[in-house]
C-alpha cells in the first residue's frame, strides 16, 4: 500500500511532520492513563498527531483504543497525565465546549430530527450564526457527502451508507480542529466500505481536518492513515506509517496482528553490520538475512517472513541450504485474485504462502493438494524481532 | 387446505359447507383458524360486556324519565297493536345537561381538576421516572416496585388514610402544631386541594410507569452526541430526552385524564360539597333521584367528551408500535 506516500506528497501534511523534531504537534498526549477501578484501560500512553493526519489508532477488542478516544473527546477523564490540543490542556474542558467532533460507531442520529435538522444540531449550539449561514453551510457539507436529495428524510428512512455520512457531515459541518472516528466503516459492506474508504479520504484531503481514528480493522488502518498506532493492553506497541508497521514490525504482536505471518523462531548464529543468520529448529534450517539487526549474538529472536514474499518451487532451488525448506502442500485456498497454500514442512509446522493467480493454468501445471514443493524466499524478505 | 375440518363437526356443518353457496365455504375456511377463534374470544367479550350495556344505556339516555315506573322509565322501543315499532327519542336529558348551570359547572370543574392533576403529576412523575430509568439497574428493580407498592393495598383505604392525615385533628396539624410552625389548624379537608392531593396520590404510578417505559428505551450515545455538538447537559435534555419522551408524556397524561375526570370516590370523601365533580352528580342523579335517563345521558355525554383525548392516545400509541416495528 503506498497510498500513505503518495498522498503526502500532494497533501498539507509536508514532508511527513513526524520525522522532524520540531515540528508542533496539533495533538499531544502525554502519559495519560486511564483506570477503571483496578482495572487499567489505558496504560501511561504518550502519542503525537500532526495537523492535516489520519492518525489510526489499531488494536484488537479490550486493547484501550475506544477508551483513548473518548478521552480525546471528552467523555473520561483522565486519570492522570495530560491532553492538548493545539496547544491548549483539555484538561477541565468538557464535550460540548470542545473544537473536536466525535463520528460515533451507532451514528447516533437523532431519530425525531430530518437530516437538515441533525446537521443543523451542531451550528446551531454555536453562537454568532445567523440562520441563513447556518442554512448555507448545511447545503454545503450536503454536497461534499453527496446526500443533498436527502435532506428532508429522517434517519430510519436512509440506508446504513447514508446514515454514516449523515453522521459524518453532522461532525465536519461545525469545523472542528479534530474529528475522531470510532470504527466508521465496521458496519457497511465490503463494496460499499471500500468506496467509502476512499471517500473519507477525499474529503479529509478537501476540508484539511485532522483525523483520528479508532478500528480493529488492519484494511481499514492500513487504507486511511498516514500513521497507524498499534495498542495491545492499554498501550502503544508500535507507532508508524502503514508501510512501516507492516514491513518493518518491532515486535512479534504487531508482526502477527497486521496481516498473516509466518514466524520462526531461532538462535542469532551470526550477527554482522550488514548480513545476520538464524539457525531455526522450527525450519529446520538457516534463514539468512541481509541487513543487519539489533540483537545480541546467540540471542533467541524471531523471524517473521510474510506469506507473499514466499515462492513455491516444484525443483529444488540452486542453494538449500538457506532460506529454503521443503513441504508438502496440506490445503489450497483459492480466493479469486489470490491463492493460499499451506505447506506443511518436516519440522511439523505449517507455512501459508500466498500467490497471485497471475496464469490459468491447466491441473498439471497448477501445483496441488498433498504435492511436495518447495519453499524458498530473498534474503530482504524477513524481518527480524526480538520481542 | 387442513384447516378446518368439516368433517368433525357434525352433520350441520358438513351441509352447510358442502352445500352453502360457495364464498361461504370458503369464508368458514379463511375465518376458522385456530388464530381467529382465540381472537374471537375477548371480541366477543367485549361485544357483550362492553358495547351491549353502552348500547343500552344510549337507549335509555333517549327515554323519558317515568319517576314511578319500574324502571323509572317510559320504553323507547314499543310495539304497537297494529304490528308497527314506536321508537320514542327525547333529547331533554342532554339539553338539560347542558343547560342547567349546575351540570355546567360540574362539568368545567371536573375538567379543571383532571387537567391540573394531570399537570401535577407530570410534574412530579416526570423527574421521578427520568431518576428510575438512570439509575442503576441493581436499584431499578427497588424504585419500581417502590412505585407499584401502593396498588398492592386497597385504593379505598389509601384514600381514608389522606383523611386521617388532612383532618383538622390530623397526623399533619398535629405535627406542624407540635412543631410551633402554625396556631391554628389547617382546614386541609372538604377542599380542592385535598381532591388535588388524592388523585395526584392515586394517579402518579400511571404517569410513572409509561414515562419510565419510555425513557429506559432511550440510546444514551444520542445525548453523547449532542454534548459532543456543543448542547450542555440542560440544552441536550431539551432537544433531545424530552422530544423523545414525548409519547410517554401523552401516554401517562392520557391514563391520569381520562379516568381523573369520571372520578368518584376521592372527590366524595376528600372533596368540597358546595363543587361537585360530574361523576358524583351521575350517581346522585341515579341513586337519589332514580332518573335513569338523565344520569344515561351524563354517561353518555361524559363518553363522547373523552373520545377526543382517546383518539390522540390511540394515535401516540400506534406511532409508538410502527416506530418500535422498525
Amino acid at each position: 500500500m503506498q497510498m500513505a506516500e503518495r498522498r503526502a506528497d500532494k497533501n498539507k501534511i509536508k514532508q511527513e511532520p513526524w520525522r522532524d523534531p520540531n515540528a508542533e504537534a496539533y495533538v499531544r498526549i502525554d502519559n495519560v492513563t486511564k483506570r477503571f477501578g483496578d482495572f487499567v484501560a489505558v496504560n501511561n500512553v504518550s502519542l503525537k498527531v500532526y495537523k492535516g493526519e489520519i492518525f489510526c489508532l489499531l488494536g484488537g477488542s479490550g486493547c484501550g483504543k475506544s477508551t483513548l478516544l473518548r478521552m480525546l473527546a471528552g467523555f473520561e477523564t483522565l486519570s492522570s497525565g495530560s491532553i492538548y490540543l493545539d496547544g491548549q490542556d483539555m484538561a477541565h474542558v468538557p464535550p460540548y465546549e470542545r473544537a473536536v467532533n466525535m463520528m460515533f460507531q451507532s451514528y447516533a442520529l437523532f431519530p425525531h430530527m430530518t437530516v437538515e435538522k441533525n446537521i443543523a444540531f451542531g451550528l446551531e449550539q454555536e453562537k454568532g450564526l445567523s440562520r441563513a449561514d447556518i442554512a448555507t453551510r448545511v447545503t454545503d457539507i450536503l454536497e461534499i457527502v453527496k446526500l443533498s436529495p436527502y435532506a428532508a428524510r429522517k434517519p430510519h428512512q436512509l440506508s446504513g451508507g447514508q446514515r454514516q455520512r449523515v453522521a459524518l457531515a453532522r461532525a465536519l459541518v461545525k469545523r472542528p480542529k479534530l474529528l475522531l472516528l470510532d470504527e466508521p466503516l465496521g458496519a457497511l459492506d465490503r463494496k460499499l466500505r471500500e468506496a467509502t474508504q476512499f471517500e473519507l479520504i477525499n474529503i479529509q484531503e478537501q476540508l484539511g481536518v485532522t483525523f483520528i481514528v479508532v478500528t480493529h480493522d488492519q484494511e481499514e488502518a492500513m487504507t486511511l492513515a498516514s500513521r497507524v498506532g498499534v495498542m495491545n493492553r492499554g498501550e502503544i506497541v508500535q507507532i508508524g506509517t502503514p508501510t512501516e508497521i507492516y514491513e518493518f514490525p518491532m515486535t512479534k504482536f504487531v508482526a502477527d496482528f497486521i496481516g498473516s505471518v509466518n514466524m520462526f523462531e531461532g538462535r542469532l548464529v551470526e550477527d554482522l553490520p550488514d548480513r545476520a543468520r538464524i539457525q531455526s529448529d522450527e525450519l529446520g534450517g538457516i534463514i539468512y538475512v541481509d541487513h543487519g539487526i539489533s540483537s545480541a549474538p546467540g540471542a533467541t529472536v524471531w523471524a517473521a517472513v510474510r506469506p507473499e514474499k514466499i515462492n513455491i518451487l516444484r525443483q529444488p532451488p540452486a542453494n538449500t541450504a538457506e532460506n529454503c525448506v521443503h513441504g508438502v502442500v496440506k490445503e489450497i485456498a483459492y480466493m479469486g485474485d489470490v491463492s493460499i497454500y499451506l505447506v506443511k514442512i518436516d519440522t511439523g509446522k505449517t507455512i501459508r504462502v500466498t500467490l497471485p493467480n497471475v496464469e490459468r493454468l491447466s491441473d498439471d501445471e497448477r501445483i496441488l493438494w498433498d504435492e511436495t514443493v518447495w519453499l524458498t524466499w530473498h534474503g530482504s524478505s524477513p524481518v527480524v524481532v526480538s520481542q | 387446505m387442513s384447516r378446518a375440518q368439516p368433517g368433525r363437526l357434525g352433520p350441520l356443518w358438513t351441509f352447510f359447507f358442502r352445500y352453502g353457496p360457495p364464498r361461504w365455504s370458503e369464508y368458514v375456511l379463511r375465518n376458522l383458524s385456530g388464530q381467529r377463534l382465540v381472537i374471537a374470544v375477548p371480541y366477543i367479550w367485549l361485544l357483550v360486556f362492553f358495547l351491549v350495556p353502552f348500547l343500552i344505556v344510549l337507549k335509555i339516555s333517549f327515554a323519558e324519565f317515568a319517576p314511578m315506573g319500574r324502571p323509572p322509565y317510559e320504553p323507547v322501543f314499543d310495539w304497537l297493536e297494529e304490528g308497527a315499532l314506536q321508537i320514542k327519542l327525547l333529547i331533554h336529558s342532554y339539553e338539560y345537561l347542558f343547560n342547567e348551570p349546575l351540570y355546567v359547572s360540574s362539568w368545567i370543574y371536573s375538567l379543571k381538576v383532571a387537567f391540573f392533576s394531570t399537570l401535577l403529576c407530570l410534574a412530579l412523575g416526570y423527574p421521578m421516572a427520568y431518576a428510575i430509568a438512570r439509575s442503576q439497574p441493581s436499584t431499578r428493580a427497588l424504585l419500581l416496585l417502590l412505585v407499584i407498592l401502593p396498588f398492592w393495598t386497597s385504593f379505598l383505604l389509601r384514600v381514608y388514610a389522606w383523611i386521617g392525615l388532612l383532618k383538622t385533628d390530623g397526623v399533619i396539624n398535629n405535627v406542624l402544631m407540635g412543631m410551633g410552625l402554625i396556631e391554628q389548624p389547617l382546614a386541609m379537608m372538604n377542599t380542592s386541594f385535598a381532591v388535588y392531593i388524592g388523585i395526584v396520590y392515586s394517579y402518579l404510578p400511571f404517569m410513572i410507569l409509561p414515562l419510565y417505559s419510555n425513557l429506559e428505551k432511550h440510546d444514551l450515545t444520542l445525548l453523547e452526541a449532542a454534548q459532543d455538538l456543543g448542547a450542555g447537559p440542560i440544552k441536550s435534555f431539551l432537544r433531545v430526552t424530552l422530544p423523545l419522551s414525548l409519547p410517554g408524556v401523552v401516554a401517562g397524561s392520557l391514563l391520569v385524564f381520562i379516568p381523573a375526570v369520571g372520578e368518584y370516590v376521592i372527590p366524595s370523601l376528600l372533596g368540597r360539597s358546595d363543587q361537585l365533580m360530574i361523576a358524583r352528580l351521575l350517581a346522585d342523579e341515579f341513586f337519589l333521584n332514580r332518573d335513569w335517563p338523565k344520569a344515561s345521558a351524563v354517561a353518555i355525554a361524559m363518553l363522547l367528551l373523552l373520545v377526543v383525548p382517546i383518539m390522540i392516545f390511540q394515535h401516540f400509541q400506534n406511532r409508538e408500535l410502527q416506530a418500535q416495528k422498525k
